[in-house]
């Protein structure tokens, strides 16, 4: 494909959580991000999809922080956080989940799912042993939220079971949970779906949706068509490390670079 | 009568391989008893060797810190050892180079802010990066600080040792044998409540997450650099006070006693008592001290004299060949840990533990929390 059909994402939106200006990030001689600019506007969900290899996970760890970028800002609510470190980010509202879950090594579900709140009096040493009494609370509070949100989930049942125990789909539905106490303005979420049984993918579609609803602002990879089409709006499209295109459902679904790019992908 | 029992069998004894485990240290314990009081073993032999087995109970506590809380990979125990045994010895005895003969508390305290201090300048560097670089980084510092005990010999009189180094608490009216057994006792329980009370929190979820994945801590926001550094140095100061009380119940060091083996021999007691967990952590420093010191006495056996072999040098295949036995039939440890680090207080009336709450001990109930039988 060449250069010119290359449209660029749309950055003329309104209320814009999280943008992106010329993003860069090249590992050798192979560019995977290449000039990306994007916004996301409060309020929606956002798809991102691309062929295999096209960049998007790559984008989320530049813009989550794990890869240091080599040109470009990262902006969150108005404000660059492009020098802060991934944590830092986090805590300034812009959370983002794994394409692979990450699993953790002897915690139970209700363990792994109080990780999430932050920062935490009881992440103090201090406060452990001088006020202990508003550990306590701000631990009952977090337990409680925790079996609301688990329960809300419809896997309220796990909430005793090693977090090793559950299957792929559970965990990506413990880390979407998890996630959410976190408080973000945002939510990258990194293919929520992928090699998650249809029923369970649709309990996951229908609970993004109701968390959207109540105000939840989402950016999410996914590479199930059906899934992210029916779910976000608008999408953007990611080919060879730049933005192909912007535009809604059915915009996308009917362009041609768009089609192109994923047979091109397929392709010899 | 009741409540102790129900704290015992709550915090010590999780299940019937655990039940079996402290039955044979019991029975174990009423054999020294009944030696000691058979007149077969010296009391103060076994004082001795209780205040060297607290000794190193403290040593795997602090490595269990570091490595069993937090994942970081620490290679000089014995130098964090090092430095607490020499703060006290360089403070406390009369004829050290510096000369001056202060309280024994004041070479505490110097061990905890020196070792602290040091710890923290490993970490700067270290603990940002991958968590190989601080086991590198770690295995320099052993032998650097070895070094510089050896040759700056001005400020501590390097080979020679320093002698004259006070006993604690001479004033009370036990032997000094028991003294420094007693003064032991009350460390490891000091350190074991403060570590309880850290651990079963937010702080120590904290730490497991990172162990098991710190990308998943960084994108979650918790400072992972912070934690891990917190983990270090109470780790490394825990390891420095034990050294600090070494100094008080040897009397005596010198360099030599920095050998690499005595970090060897914590990571042993840590991985076989159940790394992560304080209880494996002490006992499996009591288990492998044992190894150590029982096997001193194999050449005095007359069965192995007459096979003319030289049993005692094959001490460390005797300790490899029961690591290799307790991690064929029991993976995670003697006793590995089991707590939800959930804060206690925050559990009852919370219905965190769902219907397996309901004998819930008042403190939380540590034994209820229905999902820990993993
Ligand atoms: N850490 C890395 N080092 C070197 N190359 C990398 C690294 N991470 C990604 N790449 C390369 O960058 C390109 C983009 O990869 P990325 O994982 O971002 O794609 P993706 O769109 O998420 O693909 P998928 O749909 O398969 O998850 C690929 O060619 C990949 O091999
Ligand atoms: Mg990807």
């Amino acid at each position: 494909m060449n250069d010119d059909a290359y449209e660029g994402a749309r950055l003329d939106k309104s209320d814009v959580v999280l943008k992106t200006t010329g993003l860069e990030k090249a590992f050798g001689g192979l560019v995977a991000t290449d000039s990306v600019s994007i916004e996301v506007q409060r309020g929606t969900i956002t798809g991102m999809i691309g062929p295999n290899g096209a960049g998007k996970s790559t984008l989320f760890n530049l813009i989550s922080g794990f890869y240091e970028n080599d040109a470009g800002h990262v902006t969150v609510n108005g404000e660059d956080v492009t020098d802060l470190e991934p944590h830092e980010r986090a805590r300034k509202g812009l959370v983002r989940t794994f394409q692979t879950p990450r699993r953790l090594e002897g915690m139970s579900v209700r363990e792994a799912m109080l990780v999430g709140p932050g920062p935490q009096k009881g992440e103090s040493i201090f406060s452990l042993f001088f006020s202990g009494s508003d550990v306590t609370e701000e631990e009952r509070a977090n337990i409680e939220q925790t079996r609301e949100l688990l329960e809300r989930f419809e896997i309220g049942h796990l909430i005793d079971q090693p977090s090793t125990d559950l299957s792929g789909g559970q965990m990506k539905l413990v880390e979407l949970a998890r996630a959410f106490t976190t408080n973000p303005d945002i939510l990258l979420l990194d293919e929520p779906v992928a090699g998650v049984n249809p029923t369970l993918a649709n309990d996951i579609k229908r609970f993004i949706r109701e968390l959207n609803e109540e105000g939840q602002t989402f950016l999410i990879i996914e590479h199930d068509m059906p899934f992210i089409m029916d779910l976000a709006d608008p999408i953007i499209v990611l080919d060879q490390g730049k933005v192909l295109m912007e535009g809604s459902p059915d915009e996308v679904r009917s362009d041609d670079r768009v089609i192109e790019a994923y047979l091109g992908g397929a392709g010899p | 009568m009741s409540a102790v029992s129900s704290w015992v069998s709550e915090t010590l004894v999780r299940d019937a391989t655990e039940r079996r485990i402290f039955a044979t240290l019991g029975l174990i314990t009423v054999l020294l008893v009944v030696g000691v009081l058979t007149g077969v073993i010296g009391p103060r032999f076994l004082l001795f060797q209780i205040a060297l087995v607290g000794m190193y109970a403290l040593l795997s506590l602090g490595l269990n810190v570091q490595w069993g809380y937090a994942g970081l990979i620490n290679f000089s125990v014995a130098a964090f050892w090092g430095i607490g045994a020499y703060c006290a010895a360089l403070l406390t005895a009369p004829n050290s180079p510096l000369g001056l003969g202060l309280h024994p508390v004041f070479g505490f305290l110097a061990a905890i802010v020196v070792s602290a201090f040091i710890a923290v300048l490993i970490g700067i560097p270290t603990l940002r990066l991958r968590e190989d670089y601080l086991a590198i980084a770690s295995l320099g510092l052993a032998e650097v600080i070895r070094a510089i005990i050896l040759n700056e010999d001005q400020w501590t009189a390097g080979s020679s040792g320093i002698s004259g180094i006070p006993e604690l608490l001479s004033w009370l009216p036990l032997t000094d044998a028991a003294t420094t057994a007693a003064v032991v006792v009350f460390l490891i329980a000091v350190v074991y409540l403060f570590l309880r009370r850290v651990h079963r929190s937010p702080w120590g979820r904290v730490l497991r997450t990172i162990r098991s994945d710190e990308d998943l801590a960084k994108a979650l926001g918790k400072n992972t650099y912070q934690f891990k550094m917190q983990a270090f140095v109470i780790g490394s100061v825990i390891m420095a006070i034990a050294g600090a009380f070494y100094a008080h119940l040897n009397l005596y060091i010198d360099p030599s006693d920095l050998v690499p083996l005595t970090t060897f021999y914590i990571w042993i007691a840590v991985i076989l008592g159940g790394t992560g967990s304080n209880r494996g952590a002490v006992v499996g420093a009591a288990v492998v001290i044992a190894i150590r010191e029982g096997t001193r006495f194999l050449n005095d056996i007359g069965f192995i004299q007459t096979l003319g072999v030289d049993l005692a040098p094959l001490r460390l295949l005797f300790v490899g060949g029961l690591i290799i036995l307790i991690m064929r039939f029991r993976q995670d440890g003697l006793l590995p840990p089991k707590d939800e680090l959930i804060w206690p207080a925050a559990r009852d009336g919370s219905g965190a533990g769902g219907a397996s709450a309901s004998g819930a001990a008042p403190d939380g109930g540590t034994s209820s929390n229905g999902g820990d039988d993993r």
